[in-house]
């Protein structure tokens, strides 16, 4: 079995976090993908927010009036090892591979 | 999101002019034989925000619900006409005539569940719920009024004030003014000027709940930290005397803004709502 971690989704424009109202699932509890998780409140509006993922629910962040800020961790799921790929990046021990160049190339023309 | 949906901007000439309604219906996958729910929202948000990021939408369609959104006038990808008749609530509820009846709505029938209509509304739509239900009672099957008003904060709203606030910055004095204004304009997507049209509209045509009283059964639900939820009893003892059954909810805890994602007010709006 491998968890899966994930983070308060970008909720609009400027939206920087949100405030948990009520958990609608608890540490335990098998979900469907799109099953409700979680209502947030932010300075704009109230929102239910469905699940990205099924599996079984570790553990969620942030009690009702606690406020989580857009990418910090919301709720950890875990999943059959042979799935956990296909939908969000398992983090691994190993270093990454792919390299990136971040200095700047100057364009040919 | 399950179920299919049709969306279409809605193109049905009442009164002699296109009032460029959004209207979905959405399937539910599986049907449960019962009538459709029409969907009002509030002001300043649209059927996305008050129905569908909140999930209503779903938690309906879930429960075998057909579903009637519709975006008013000026909100959400309504359209934004010039005249001010257009936002006038008895022009709203005459478009909401014919956009139900183009959907396939059908007056109430004894023994047929899948006749007549049931609606929610939140705040400015459960107005729009209550008067249109009092003026449709051989259409409307039962009502859901979210965040429900006895009095009329938009037709007291400060409307040279708040174009004072645009024109220029001037402070707004009145604080449900400022309020309001300061929630419509939070959202990019809405059109400010066409929300003053909705309110100026609203002024010549304010909210008087014991005006006309529907008679179906009705819930009404607001969350306790809601000044509405104070004056729900009043609304209530109008629907008893006018021979309605009325129920009450109050959500713990709940404000007029968070109160329309409690998934208690879901589960009491459509277990009300599926007899």
């Amino acid at each position: 079995m491998a968890e899966i971690s994930f983070p308060l989704p970008d909720l609009g424009e400027g939206l920087i976090e949100a405030t948990v109202l009520e958990w609608l699932v608890s540490p335990g509890e098998q979900v469907e993908r799109n099953q409700p998780l979680v209502e947030v409140e932010t300075t704009k509006s109230a929102v239910e927010l469905p699940s990205p993922q099924a599996g079984k629910v570790v553990r969620t962040y942030g009690g009702p009036g606690d406020k989580i800020n857009v990418g910090e961790p919301l709720i950890v799921f875990e999943v059959p090892d042979n799935t956990a790929g296909i939908v969000g990046t398992v983090p691994k021990e190993e270093a990454p591979k792919r390299r990136v160049r971040l200095s700047a190339v100057l364009d040919e023309d | 999101m399950s179920g299919r949906h049709t969306g279409e901007l809605h193109s049905h000439t009442v009164e002699g002019t296109d009032p460029q309604l959004y209207v979905q219906v959405h399937e539910p996958q599986n049907d449960a034989g019962l009538r459709p729910v029409l969907l009002l929202h509030g002001f300043s948000s649209s059927s996305k925000l008050n129905w569908e990021d909140t999930g209503w939408l779903g938690a309906l369609l879930e429960a075998g619900r057909r579903v009637i959104t519709v975006d008013l006038p000026g909100h959400g990808r309504s359209g934004a006409p010039e005249d001010m008749d257009s936002y006038s609530p008895s022009r709203i509820r005459a478009d909401l005539l014919q956009i139900v009846f183009d959907a396939g709505v059908r007056p109430l029938r004894d023994g047929d569940p899948s006749s007549g209509l049931d609606v929610i509304g939140y705040s400015l739509g459960s107005r729009l719920a209550w008067e249109f239900g009092a003026t449709q009672h051989e259409l409307v099957h039962r009502l859901v009024l979210g965040g429900p008003n006895v009095a009329d904060p938009l037709a007291d709203f400060d409307l040279i004030a708040a174009q004072r606030y645009l024109a220029d910055g001037t402070p707004i004095a009145d604080e449900s003014t400022a309020g309001l204004l300061k929630m419509a304009m939070l959202l990019p997507s809405n059109n400010i000027f066409a929300l003053l049209s909705l309110i100026e509209a609203i002024k010549t045509e304010p909210y008087d709940p014991a005006e006309a009283v529907p008679h179906m059964p009705m819930l009404l639900v607001a969350g306790e930290k809601d000044d509405r939820a104070a004056s729900m009893p009043e609304l209530a003892a109008l629907g008893a005397k006018a021979g309605g059954m009325v129920e009450q909810l109050v959500l713990p805890g709940r404000n007029h803004t968070n109160a329309i994602t409690s998934r208690a007010f879901k589960q009491g709006a459509i277990s009300f709502l599926g007899v």
